[in-house]
């Protein structure tokens, strides 16, 4: 039964990497932008619902506050930054690497470097007897769930709502978008400071899994950049495919090769990028 | 290279190199020690910048895994110098085999990738190297590195010593490579920035430019990472890690990509800021990224571009040159560039992004219309 706890550990870890690399995935694929702070906007929603909890003991409040007051913050570094970076992709990279820098050290100064956990659900405590051998902790197998729930419903938003249709009208074509009349530049701060919301909620999330500290922003946006390049930029079920390949990857490496646990992460990756640019499941580039 | 009239830089450019050399071999006299590790680093880190700008400034590919390569040097001195006996000649020729050779691996690996993929690819490759150090523990000592590189047999003690040993490799390195880039090979890579369409379509073999351009960025980056593991005296991942890549386009950019020497004034720039920053504050992160905030938004053409642009500007308003244009900092004089053809503004001095571009609203459409204006500067004058 080693093995199968091995799965959904990596299941698990997954899970953590497709709430994070959702966000990632849908920033880019309506406005190009790689979004090099979204690991920051990951700490700074984990620390805020770790701060607020501490405060207010309410957990759904501490959730809720910490994913709004993220998502105005994204909203600003789009109004008043990255806007003024539309299609240039290499400035975007430096500006949100910026802008991770700050938020990372911010957090730093006002928490300190040592980790903290942001708070769990009540009634994810403990652990649950799956078979006569395999005990697993209800949190993990809940994020699993939550991972499925959020993809079902960000694909469903985005096929079946009129503001999820202009998102994909505009993905496909700016301009007939915006001559039609869709408004792009609102859609572009919606999306972003939806990406940034998405993180925040990873943030708390993936903080109560694996706890936060200041450095961790970079490693695990890094990793959901490799979830969002394999399942191909800008594709929301590619994305929870690579998720759950990256987190199985990730945990067998782990278990059977330690000494080259970050290689077999990112080799494949290198090579797959080498070969079919566009991940499993993007768009071809019509450039 | 690319700024100023020809025949007054034959007067003024060899005197300010001589006068600049001057002052570099002085240094060591004039200042006190701890000035002297920080001018060692600006020489160590200036020499990467410019290694990395033959990838991105010339060839025009936007390379987020330069660290890779420097790291690679580093950590070459590390292994060669705590388990073994080798002698620097052999430890230096390692270094550029493994920087070149590391240079070659990237440079395939790109040949299918352009823009945001080219990005993706190389960070992924150098988080494929980053993982290697950090996870292969008993080789590389894991997050720890290795310590205790000792310059002892290199030069004699002490910094001065040290610091003209590496104002020597870095003064022949920077040579070497403003050599390289006038070279027929350099000036293919060159035309790979300009365009690549055309480049193929005369006859290059486009592919092999780009393999080049990232071996010899390669394998000076992993020299000016086997100084800084001299420097240092020791190695960590952290010589390999992403944020490193992405400090090194920084200090291309703010010092001016299309420069050759704009990276090191960037490199110079981002280590002086640092190293005065940090006598008053702890928070130097937040500078630091305050700084690329501004880098991204207002200097896209660097520091270099930002001043020939003013020149250009107050000739302009001088009045000597009217008719077809004063000399701009992108057209140089002498070069057949036709007349009539303006400058690219100076917001399109970055290597342009495969088309997405700031001066291209329309990624998809304008393709053709874009590359006839970037073709019509296609060649730099031939010396």
């Amino acid at each position: 039964m080693l093995w199968l706890s091995n799965v959904l550990n990596g299941l698990a870890f997954g899970s953590l990497l497709f709430l994070v690399a959702s966000g990632l995935t849908i920033t880019f694929g309506l406005m190009r932008t790689i979004n090099l702070a979204h690991g920051g906007f990951y700490l700074v929603g984990g620390y805020l619902a770790f701060d607020l909890f501490t405060r207010t003991n309410d957990y759904w409040l501490s959730l809720v506050l910490a994913v709004v007051v993220t998502a105005v913050l994204g909203m600003i570094v789009q109004r008043f930054l990255l806007h003024r970076l539309i299609n240039q992709e290499l400035p975007q990279i430096i500006l949100t690497v910026g802008v991770a820098l700050i938020l990372g050290d911010l957090l730093l100064a006002q928490y300190g470097g040592n980790p903290v956990s942001p708070p769990a659900p009540a009634g994810l405590e403990g652990s649950i007897q799956l078979t006569d051998t395999l005990v697993f902790p209800k949190f993990r197998l809940f994020l699993i769930g939550l991972a499925l729930a959020l993809a079902a419903v960000i694909m469903a938003f985005l096929r079946f709502s009129s503001v999820g249709a202009k998102v994909r009208s505009a993905v496909d074509d700016q301009e007939i978008a915006r001559t039609i009349g869709i408004r792009v530049p609102l859609m572009f701060l919606l999306v972003f400071g939806t990406g940034t919301a998405l993180a925040a909620f990873a943030g708390v999330w993936g903080g109560a899994m694996t706890s936060l500290s200041p450095d961790t922003g970079f490693d695990i946006l890094l990793l959901a950049l490799v979830v969002v390049v394999v399942g191909g930029l800008g594709s929301v079920p590619g994305a929870l495919i690579a998720a759950f390949a990256v987190g199985l990857l990730d945990q067998f490496g782990r278990v059977l090769f330690p000494e080259w646990a970050m290689f077999t992460i990112y080799a494949p990756v290198a090579l797959l990028l080498a070969f079919r640019p566009r991940g499993l499941l993007g768009k071809v580039e019509t450039r | 290279m690319h700024d100023s009239p020809r025949d007054r830089r034959h007067l003024v450019v060899p005197l300010l190199v001589a006068v600049g050399l001057l002052v570099l071999l002085l240094l060591p006299l004039i200042i006190p020690s701890f000035y002297l590790f920080l001018s060692t680093r600006i020489l160590v880190f200036g020499l990467f910048a410019t290694a990395f700008n033959v990838v991105f400034g010339y060839a025009g590919m936007p390379s987020l895994g330069h660290a890779a390569f420097f790291g690679a040097g580093a950590y070459v001195v590390g292994l060669a110098s705590t388990r073994t006996e080798l002698p620097f000649p052999v430890v230096l020729l390692l270094a550029l085999l493994v920087g070149t050779a590391l240079g070659v691996v990237f440079g395939l690996m790109n040949l299918r990738v352009r823009g945001i993929y080219l990005l993706l690819l190389t960070l992924a490759l150098a988080q494929a190297v980053f993982g290697l150090a950090f996870t292969q523990v008993s080789i590389t000592g894991g997050d720890n590195g290795i310590f205790g590189i000792a310059r002892e047999g290199l030069v004699p003690v002490g910094l001065p010593y040290f610091y003209w040993f590496v104002l020597g490799i870095v003064g022949v390195s920077l040579a070497l490579m403003w050599q390289f880039m006038r070279s027929p090979v350099g000036m293919a890579i060159t035309g790979l920035r300009e365009s690549e369409s055309r480049l193929a379509a005369t006859g290059y073999r486009v592919g092999m430019y780009r393999v080049w351009a990232f071996a010899v960025s390669g394998a000076f980056a992993a020299l000016a990472g086997m100084l800084d593991a001299y420097l240092v005296g020791s190695v960590s991942p952290a010589n390999l890690a992403f944020l490193l890549s992405a400090e090194v386009v920084v200090m291309a950019i703010l010092g001016g990509a299309r420069y050759f020497f704009g990276p090191f004034l960037g490199a110079a720039l981002i280590l002086g800021l640092e190293f005065y920053v940090s006598t008053f504050t702890t928070r130097w992160t937040i500078v630091l990224g305050a700084l690329y905030i501004v880098t991204a938004l207002f200097m896209s053409d660097g520091v270099l571009g930002r001043i020939a642009h003013w020149r250009q500007r107050s000739g302009q308003r001088a009045g000597t040159a009217t008719g077809p244009g004063p000399d701009g900092s992108a057209t140089s004089s002498g070069g057949p560039v036709p007349d009539g053809v303006p400058a690219l503004p100076a917001g399109a001095a970055l290597p342009s992004m495969s088309g997405s571009g700031p001066a291209e609203p329309t990624p998809s459409r304008s393709t053709a219309s874009a590359r006839t204006t970037a073709s019509a500067r296609t060649t730099e004058p031939r010396p």
